[in-house]
């Protein structure tokens, strides 16, 4: 008997996520405002939990810069029941593994366990929402964490430093314009009263969406949502990001000096937050650019004119306008500016012929393949759950993005390449060795 | 809520003691079909009907231990076989492939040359005569080889940008040296520069041929309907008879601490390596030695970066791995620390490693070493695409699905006079073979602390 049980372990996921569809997420709200996901899912005898909490470096202001993705690190630092190091050790000694990450948007928490060990997930998770402990000495060798996380990261990649200094010119006053990881002196000066309001102000069960998918029942989740969540009192709503970046009014450019091979280049234009119309013309408009070989950036740049090595775009969804970004690696002895050019003429082409018919089909085709592989794996369907549900308002808004895409037209792409990708929306930033001299 | 405490803690405790008894479920291999071919290559096949997705994982021993006297040329090759065929260019491979959203990617490592294919498995039809050809019949067109070494020698100077890309590689030529594991995959400037397109036509007909080469096949397809197909794409495939991979016996590590001090001078931070020789994959102790090294610095809360992170915030993250191959492998910790910290990491590191040896492991950490590989192992195999490369890899390193269906007892088996003995053997104590990247000018005196140091610009791994 138990063969067969596993047979059926083994042969189910791939069934379960073909076949995946809105009726097949379960969905409740705790009386304190703590909303839960459920994805039933036997295919492997594990399951995980992944906690959305809408906090991230846009609800920042300077002078604590970073302190979001500091906190995510301090949430593994100790609670009342499980001290310092104990979430990890008790996780880990239970089979589970965990990580977090933190956005401009959002700061999520991931739980990948045996689904034997739900209990305790949930005992360690609502321990450090209830009742997180955050001891000074921790604070301390913490910051030497994040103060490493930011150095090497900047250390190995000019890409990691060329988005810092573009947010920071293409906003000027929405907090997208400073790095999730923080400002160096930010870091260096975060206090413990910075952590405390903040805990107080994010970290409430009204302010979180838990998705869970795996070997384990939505009665079963329930029932230990109530015993471990429902207890944690809900807080007032935190104050609500009222900055909207004004409207760019002319190109803006900038030069960063550093020690690099070729030259790095990006190329941003202001646009609009998920929920707005334009969002999925703009993301097939990104994939015609770049997605693939057949790609119209690639083919030209890197195929037919070898005037770069690497091309792509950057479009992600977002809370609040955010950016939409070409990014270009020159070869080498070619000049920026060619390069730039280069780019405005294929940008320029959708603008006056628009895509083929084909070319749409394509980048359908490929986001098609895309959903099927996102929800292949039980990580896959919570994540994207998880995520459709915070950007969008409602996880049912997943489903409907095949179709969605479905319906964008070849006027609708050139109409919005024709409303973003402007000369005086745009700010260009480029990375490269110091003149001699 | 205070009143809860106590509680907690005896919870705390019941979990500690039945920690076996949570993972009474396990993973059991799906069912598959393996056979060759006249011309000696080997299939697999694992239906998985339910999905409309196809994956696909070749292996072909064409990997860089066969550079010899033209490192690079097995990355070349490999890059080049999607560069047109017999019957598709370039841009039909491309557009087809894009048009239908579907992926086929090659690759060269060390020990073999591979592909990876992706796509629904309505465009089977379509997309499998493609494949076929790329394994089988590349045209290696000249103009299309040029532009790639132009991208790829553009890319070889990037290297110098980021240390954590090549220190893998500065270790490797310290470990084996002249030996074809030390082979750098993506090569040097001057010898990719004058490799030619007849250079890698004779590489492709030396080292891809069928007899010693893998294809397996994972999703949604008919058995017998595929069985035909791979009969009609592959069966004329010829290719010489293949010699086993000659791999020489590995060189004597010199006995005495050896550090390979390598100058970056804009660093801010000093990224390091510390190791030695390790096992190959087929080691009868590889389960074991994982479940230490688990504990030792495979995840969160290892020894390793419980000291380095956690208890001291040297570092955002502190590990070990070994890496291995056929013929044998290698073991290091690896971590980074600003260029300020980096006596005090490096002792650090050195310690862990000399507690592991005068501590071993007690039996509650070796039981939640235990239950952590046990809990993490299911997810590893949880796509298509994941089982066709399992199945390859299977077949690459000669072990079977009982290495899967036989994982939670064995790892169960483990026992502290086992962890012992592997501690003893196979975690380097003495001799340690050390890679600094960092500023030299600022810690070239620390690095003469641990050892016969040698000094080399970033510069020289592409020169």
């Amino acid at each position: 008997m138990f063969r067969i049980l596993l047979l059926v372990f083994v042969l189910c996921p791939l069934l379960l996520s073909a076949q995946l569809k809105a009726s097949d997420v379960d969905t409740f709200r705790l009386d304190n405002g703590m909303k839960f996901l459920v994805v039933e899912d036997f295919s492997i005898p594990n399951a995980n939990m992944y906690l959305f909490y809408k906090v991230g470096s846009r609800n920042e202001y300077q002078g604590i810069t970073g302190l979001s993705h500091f906190f995510e690190h301090m949430m593994f630092n100790g609670a009342k029941k499980y001290g310092p190091k104990e979430f990890d050790r008790v996780m880990e000694f239970n089979g589970g593994a965990n990580n977090a990450y933190t956005t401009n948007d959002v700061t999520v928490y991931t739980d990948w366990f045996p689904a034997a060990s739900t209990e305790v997930i949930f005992d360690l998770e609502s321990d450090r929402i209830a009742n997180l402990s955050i001891a000074p000495e921790m604070v301390e060798s913490e910051r030497g964490v994040v103060l490493s996380e930011r150095r090497t990261g900047l250390e190995n990649s000019p890409w990691r430093e060329l988005i810092y200094l573009i947010n920071g010119m293409a906003f000027m006053e929405h907090p997208y314009q400073w790095p999730v990881i923080g400002y160096e002196d930010d870091m260096k000066n975060w206090t413990q009263e910075d952590l405390e309001a903040y805990f107080e102000t994010y970290y409430a069960p009204n302010n979180c969406v838990v998705v869970i998918s795996g070997a384990i029942t939505t009665e079963e989740v329930k029932k230990l949502a109530e015993q471990y969540m429902a207890p944690i009192p809900a807080q007032p709503s935190p104050p609500k990001v009222h900055i909207t970046e004004p409207e760019q009014k002319g190109e803006r450019r900038f030069t960063h000096y550093r020690e690099v091979a070729t030259p790095y280049m990006m190329i941003s234009y202001h646009v609009p937050e998920a929920t707005h119309e334009d969002y999925y013309a703009l993301s097939l408009l990104s994939a015609v650019l770049s997605n693939g070989n057949s790609s119209r950036l690639y083919s030209s740049l890197v195929d037919d004119k070898q005037q770069v090595s690497q091309i792509g775009t950057l479009f992600d969804a977002s809370f609040d306008p955010g950016l939409f970004t070409i990014y270009a690696l020159a070869s080498p002895e070619v000049n920026t500016e060619a390069i730039e050019s280069g780019i405005y003429e294929e940008i320029e082409k959708i603008l006056t012929e628009g895509i083929t018919e084909e070319e749409l089909q394509k980048v359908k085709n490929q986001k098609l393949i895309e959903f099927y592989q996102q929800i292949q794996t039980i990580n896959g369907k919570s994540n994207n759950i998880g995520t459709y549900e915070v950007f969008f308002g409602d996880y049912a808004e997943m489903f409907n993005a095949p179709e969605a895409f479905n319906k964008v037209t070849q006027e609708e792409i050139k109409e919005v390449a024709q409303k973003y990708l402007t000369h005086q929306n745009k700010t260009v930033g480029i990375i490269r060795n110091q003149p001699e001299n | 809520m205070r009143s809860n405490i106590q509680h907690h803690i005896i919870f705390i405790g019941i979990l500690f003691l039945t920690g076996n008894v949570l993972f009474a479920q396990s993973y059991t291999f799906p069912e598959y079909t393996s056979y060759q071919l006249e011309n000696g290559l080997t299939i697999n096949l694992m239906e998985q009907k339910e999905v409309p997705l196809i994956s696909i994982s070749a292996l072909i021993p064409a990997g860089a231990v066969n550079d010899d006297t033209k490192p690079g040329i097995a990355y070349l090759t490999a890059t080049a076989l999607k560069h047109g065929t017999t019957n598709y260019s370039k841009e039909d491979i491309d557009k087809t492939l894009d048009f239908l959203g579907a992926e086929i990617n090659t690759y060269a490592g060390k020990e073999f040359a591979g592909l990876e294919a992706g796509f629904i498995s309505k465009d089977l039809d379509k997309v499998m005569p493609i494949l076929a050809e790329i394994m089988t019949q590349p045209g290696f067109d000249a103009e299309e080889l040029q532009k790639e070494k132009d991208r790829h020698l553009a890319g070889l100077e990037r290297k110098k940008e980021q240390p954590r890309a090549v220190i893998g590689q500065f270790f490797d030529q310290l470990i084996y040296s002249d030996h074809q594991y030390g082979t750098i995959t993506d090569g040097n400037l001057s010898s990719v520069q004058s490799i030619t397109r007849e250079d890698i036509r004779e590489f492709f007909n030396e080292h891809y041929h069928p007899s010693k080469a893998v294809i397996s096949i994972v999703g949604d397809f008919d058995l017998e309907a595929m069985k035909e197909r791979m009969e009609n794409y592959f069966g004329s495939w010829k290719g010489k008879e293949a010699e086993s991979t000659s791999v020489d016996g590995l060189p004597e590590l010199a006995e005495s601490n050896q550090v390979l001090l390598v100058n970056k001078d804009d660093a801010t931070e000093t990224t390091f390596y510390i190791g030695g020789r390790g096992i190959s994959r087929n080691n009868p102790d590889y389960l074991g030695i994982m479940v230490v090294n688990t504990f030792f610095g495979g995840r969160f809360t290892s020894m390793l970066n419980d000291e380095l992170r956690v208890n001291s915030g040297l570092t955002y993250g502190a590990r070990s791995r070994f890496d291995t191959m056929k013929e044998g492998g290698s073991f290091y910790i690896s971590t980074f620390t600003a260029t300020e910290t980096t006596e005090a990491a490096m002792d650090k590191a050195i310690e862990v490693l000399k507690k592991l040896h005068d501590q071993g492991i007690s039996e509650q950490d070796l039981t939640s070493a235990r239950n952590y590989v046990k809990g993490q192992f299911p997810p590893r195999f949880e796509t298509s695409g994941q089982l066709a490369g399992l199945l390859s890899e299977m077949f690459w390193y000669g072990f079977d699905e009982s290495f899967i269906n036989n994982f939670n007892t064995n790892v169960d088996q483990m026992t502290t006079e086992k962890v012992k003995e592997i501690i003893s053997i196979y975690f380097p104590k003495d001799h340690l073979k050390i890679v600094m990247i960092g500023k030299a000018t600022e810690i070239e005196g620390i690095a003469a602390k641990y050892g016969e140091v040698s000094k080399v610009e970033i510069e020289s791994i592409i020169q």
